[in-house]
């Protein structure tokens, strides 16, 4: 399972953007599993946004949710986090 | 001279603050902070007596929509609180300092308590408004929000800031005018309520990091020269190729770096970025108004806070500025702000250049 993570904004502007397969990794059942409800339960449109605060644009196999700070649900917060620290980073 | 009576007088920032500036190892910030330290009895003297013998009245033209509730009973001291999130995301978290609080062990904490008190004495003694609604406005801030979270926003309610991820960006906390950028977003929210997307969105950004550097040149005592007009400060962690996140006098320089990437804020209007990243690059396209700023404020001299800033402030609170303004008549709204408070005289000229080098029509 392809999982993409871009997230925009914040007080800097700085774009990230990373991208994992799950295919690679020891928790990939894991993982699968938590994008299925982060792609359940996310926003079909992004959320309204605070001054500074990150936008996050979440592709699971070419489906996308979108959150915003400082709302993101435990398993967005959890999900983006993994991508972005131990995802391929492109720019 | 007579000596001042020190009633009602609420010391806001503290002089650890300025302790702390002068041991720092930025020379920019630390010299500034020593010699402050060492004119601090005279500087506070006369900030007293200003305060005292002179809030200058708006004059009717710009008058701020709230200077009625400023000037008549409206908190002359700050009402702060900072939380601890402890590194999670509920906020606010817990209470760790409150208002009139000795300092604790946490650097962080001080650090904010501290900037909230700058932010709020600039308004006040400077601009004649209580906090950020003209009403004495209770300042929370909470810090440690989330695991190493490089940012810091302002919620709609209340400031809040990470620790940074230590490899590009360090505590959010350090930079005073970071501080003060975020308290801004609050100004302006009960002020215009520029809209957060494209140009108005630019222009909030921009008045944000306009308060934002006044707030350290007016806790370091500096002149627009002696300025050094850069945002973010001391944020990025040693290994990043950079000086800032942004630089009012030279927008695009403050950083280039292989993991962080180049500044890419434009000067000029010859540059603007055209995306919907970003809300529409606000954070990009505030080059533009920050450079028509320090461009004023420079061509001015003196303290930066006193007349350009003076300008920007009315224009934010006159009433006028409309929450989808764009730069053209924001700049417009400048001209006119600065004609009504000082004439037609260096202060008007002054503007119109500002914005005329940067590319954006006032006539
Ligand atoms: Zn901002």
């Amino acid at each position: 399972m392809r999982i993409q993570v871009r997230r925009t904004g914040g007080f800097g502007g700085i774009e990230r953007f990373a991208e994992l397969d799950t295919a690679d990794r020891a928790d990939a059942d894991e993982l699968q599993e938590l994008a299925r409800q982060v792609l359940a339960k996310g926003h079909r449109t992004p959320p309204v946004g605070v001054p500074d605060g990150f936008s996050y644009q979440i592709t699971v196999e070419g489906e996308t949710v979108y959150a915003t700070d400082p709302r993101l649900s435990e398993k967005e917060s959890r999900l983006v986090s993994v991508v972005l620290k131990e995802g391929a980073k492109q720019t | 001279m007579t000596e001042i009576q020190p009633t009602q007088f609420c010391t806001i920032v503290p002089p650890h603050v300025l302790d702390r500036l002068a041991r720092s190892q930025d020379p920019a910030l630390s010299a500034p902070a020593r010699r402050t330290l060492e004119a601090d009895a005279v500087q506070r003297t006369r900030r007293q007596l200003t305060a005292v013998a002179a809030p200058v009245p708006a004059p009717e033209a710009t008058a701020d929509v709230d200077a009625g509730a400023d000037a008549e009973g409206a908190p002359e001291c700050p009402q702060r609180t900072v939380h601890d999130c402890r590194n999670g995301t509920d906020l606010p978290g817990v209470v760790v300092r409150a208002e009139g609080d000795e300092p604790v062990g946490d650097a962080t904490v001080n650090r904010v308590y501290s900037g909230l008190g700058a932010t709020f004495e600039l308004l006040l003694k400077e601009y004649g408004r209580s906090s950020l609604d003209g009403t004495g406005l209770p300042l929370n801030a909470s810090v440690h929000f989330g695991d190493r979270y490089g940012n810091a926003f302002w919620d709609g309610e209340q400031m809040v800031f990470g620790d940074g991820d230590g490899e590009i960006f360090l505590d959010f906390s350090i930079p005073v005018d970071v501080i003060a950028h975020e308290l801004a977003h609050g100004l302006t929210q009960h002020t215009a309520n520029l809209s957060y997307y494209g140009q108005p969105g630019a222009l909030n950004e921009s008045v944000s990091d306009v308060m934002g550097s006044l707030v350290k040149q007016y806790t370091l005592g500096q002149s627009a020269d002696e300025a050094d007009w850069l945002i973010g400060a001391g944020l990025l962690a040693p290994r990043v190729t950079g000086v800032a996140l942004r630089s009012m006098k030279a927008p695009g320089t403050a950083y280039d770096d292989d993991v962080l990437g180049r500044d890419p804020q434009p000067a000029t209007m010859q540059d603007y970025v055209r995306t919907g990243r970003d809300n529409g690059g606000v954070h990009i396209n505030s080059g533009i108004p920050n450079h028509a700023f320090y461009l004023f404020a420079t061509r001015l001299g003196g303290k930066a806070w006193e007349r350009a800033g003076q300008v920007w402030f009315d224009v934010l609170t006159g009433g006028e500025l409309a929450v989808d303004a764009d730069f053209a008549r924001f700049a417009r709204l400048t001209v006119s702000a600065a004609a009504a408070r000082y004439g037609e005289g260096a202060e008007h000229e002054a503007v119109v250049k500002a914005w005329a080098q940067v590319g954006v029509e006032t006539a």
